[in-house]
């Protein structure tokens, strides 16, 4: 519970850091743009490199990055396998025929036994599946004595697997970019760029100040309500509530017993903030002087039209090409 | 020995790599029959992390903790075959702010929510709450009501009650009397007095009132810096020179001695417990 970090900050000193929140929110929305007009794998891919060039001059460790990746690697997986299954056009780059027969049926159920047990002696989990998968799908198509049960037809197709490579290289670089803003950007300057970019929304009567002040407080009371949170489990267990085991009827009572009380904090807590900061002569709608006062300064422009340029070159390329 | 400290050291890990040390090398034995034990030092010295060690509810870093036989140690959650919930029936912790443990639609469910827990029969722990809830004070029409409808002081009699329907070996209270009025402040430590001495159970409040160490406590363990820096009779430590290091104070009666040496030049034979005993000894001195 105590290891949650809210916002993936972490200090630094390179021109990504000195950028304007404005204008590195601006550029992420142009360069997203442009990663979505690309149509072919080869010019996804220089944008790839582009990213990871920004990443070497911007001092970010791509290792980060790659943690960042982490929790969507099942979806990239996902996406990826329906895509190399079901395009099907281009030319034939594997045809084969998975047989499951009575003893491969039962090496496989043992590798899935073993893979079980043991993955959890293994340091990176993911590849070890990955690997154990692969080499599944390669025993059921290579390796295949014994009585057929079943058997059914695999066949890829270029265009499935450069489809599949094409969303995945654009994900990637999505995820890669977001992840550069969040990391080099601190949530409250996150949020006061926002509230800026979203000023011209003013007019169509959507109060951006609000919105920010909204997003700021919501990020400000999360450690304190994991905090609360933690008191309570603390409090419960000494009631004899074990959050570790327990039937399913028990683990409902369990959480209920957690949601009731954090739900009664947190409505008491709002209601003395709001007492604090009306006592404070906070009116909403009010216009509000800031401490920190954002300025845009000559390479935050240089990044915009940097941007753009990019993003007029993707278009051409589109048409063009 | 109910509970046996040896050597325990507990730091809060933080985001910055540098922990912070809560507990240093303490050691402490505790009993469940019959003590009264007032835990004071000022706020951020360790008291609250020590009392969440007496029923397993924190794992010390180093060193170990004994209770009722059970040794917890820092890998000991691992080892599933022992149970640490049963302990926690055995020493029972009312945490600071107990109110907000309330969850239940009525303050009779609420109550029989630990003992139920611990396996006691539903017409067994409703018997035992009809008992607790006079016991903290309040009336059995209470037991129909919502907890969520009661004022701060009501809730906070409520949740103690649900502890004593435990009924624990021992009795560890964080701060129970904060936010209390003086009357129901009184009568609270009465409770505690009673329990201690009708049913000989042990009785651990941490407290930052020096005239409930002084008039109720049989012992007194003081924390400063995350260290347990005396373990003793509250009548010596209010003898003792480094009270002002520590950041404690006086209790009122004994403060007002003080006072009276010192104007009058006069030199009492013993420290006097209440108003009554003071006067005795004026009486003698004049």
């Amino acid at each position: 519970m105590k290891n949650i970090i809210v916002g993936q900050y972490i200090p630094g000193k390179s021109f990504l850091y000195k950028m304007d929140p404005r204008s590195k929110i601006l550029a992420l929305f142009i360069l997203m743009v442009s990663a979505f007009v690309f149509k072919d794998i080869t010019h996804i891919i220089y944008m790839l490199l582009g990213v990871l060039v920004i990443l070497k001059i911007g001092g970010i460790p791509i290792m980060r990055i790659a943690r960042g990746l982490r929790p969507i690697m099942i979806l990239l997986l996902f996406t990826f396998t329906f895509q190399v299954l079901f395009i099907k056009t281009g030319p034939v780059i594997l045809d084969t025929v998975l047989t499951l027969t009575t003893i491969n049926i039962g090496i496989m159920i043992l590798a899935i036994v073993v893979w079980y047990y043991t993955r959890r002696y293994i340091k990176s989990k993911f590849f070890y599946m990955v690997l154990v998968i692969v080499g599944i799908l390669t025993m059921l198509s290579l390796f295949t004595p014994g009585t057929v049960i079943s058997s059914s037809n695999l066949t890829i197709y270029e265009d499935g697997l450069l489809g599949a490579s094409f969303i995945m290289v654009r994900l990637i670089i999505i995820v890669t970019l977001s992840t550069i803003l969040t990391l080099t950007t601190k949530p409250t300057d996150l949020n006061l760029g926002l509230e800026r970019i979203l000023k011209p929304l003013n007019l169509v009567k959507i109060n951006s100040e609000e919105i920010a002040l909204i997003i700021s407080i919501a990020l400000r009371y999360i450690p304190t309500l994991l905090d609360e949170a933690n008191k309570i489990m603390l409090a419960q267990a000494s009631r004899g509530v074990d959050f570790t085991e327990g039937k399913f009827k028990d683990k409902v009572m369990q959480i209920i017993s957690l949601l009731v009380p954090m739900f009664i904090i947190s409505f008491k807590r709002s209601d003395d903030l709001a007492n604090a900061m009306e006592a404070r002569s906070f009116v909403p709608g009010n216009k509000r002087t800031r401490i920190h006062i954002l300025s845009w300064q000559s390479r935050d422009t240089l990044v915009i039209v940097f941007c753009l340029l990019v993003l007029t070159a993707t278009v051409v390329v589109r048409v063009y090409l | 020995m109910a509970i046996k400290f040896e050597q325990v050291s507990f730091q809060y890990p933080s985001f910055d790599g540098k922990n912070f040390s809560a507990l240093e090398n303490i050691n402490l034995e505790i009993s469940d029959k019959g003590e009264f034990i007032t835990l004071i030092g000022e706020t951020g010295s360790g008291k609250s992390t020590l009392v969440q060690h007496m029923n397993a509810l924190l794992r010390p870093n180093t060193g170990s903790v004994t209770i009722y036989g059970i040794k917890i140690e820092k890998n000991t959650n691992k080892n599933k075959k022992i149970k640490l919930n049963p302990l926690r029936q055995k020493v029972g912790l009312v945490f600071q702010f107990p109110e907000y443990q309330l969850f239940e639609e009525t303050v009779l469910k609420d109550i029989i929510f630990g003992p139920k827990n611990f396996g006691v029969k539903e017409d067994e722990a409703i018997k035992r709450a009809k008992e607790v809830i006079k016991h903290v004070g309040l009336t059995e029409d209470y037991l129909g009501r919502s907890p969520f409808n009661l004022s701060g002081g009501e809730q906070k009699r409520v949740s103690i009650a649900g502890i004593l329907a435990m009924e624990p070996d021992i009795l560890v209270l964080d701060e129970p009397t904060s936010g209390l009025d003086p009357k129901g402040r009184d009568a609270l430590l009465e409770l505690f007095t009673n329990i201690h001495k009708k049913l000989n159970k042990t009785i651990i409040i941490i407290t930052h009132d020096m005239n409930t160490v002084y008039k109720y406590a049989s012992r007194v363990v003081v924390m400063h810096d995350a260290k347990l820096v005396y373990d003793g009779l509250p009548n010596m430590l209010f003898m003792d020179e480094n009270i002002e290091k520590w950041n404690l104070d006086l209790p009122d009666i004994i403060g007002i001695t003080k006072q009276l040496e010192a104007k009058l030049d006069i030199t009492f034979t013993k420290k006097p417990h209440n108003v009554n005993e003071l006067f005795e000894l004026m009486k003698g001195v004049l």
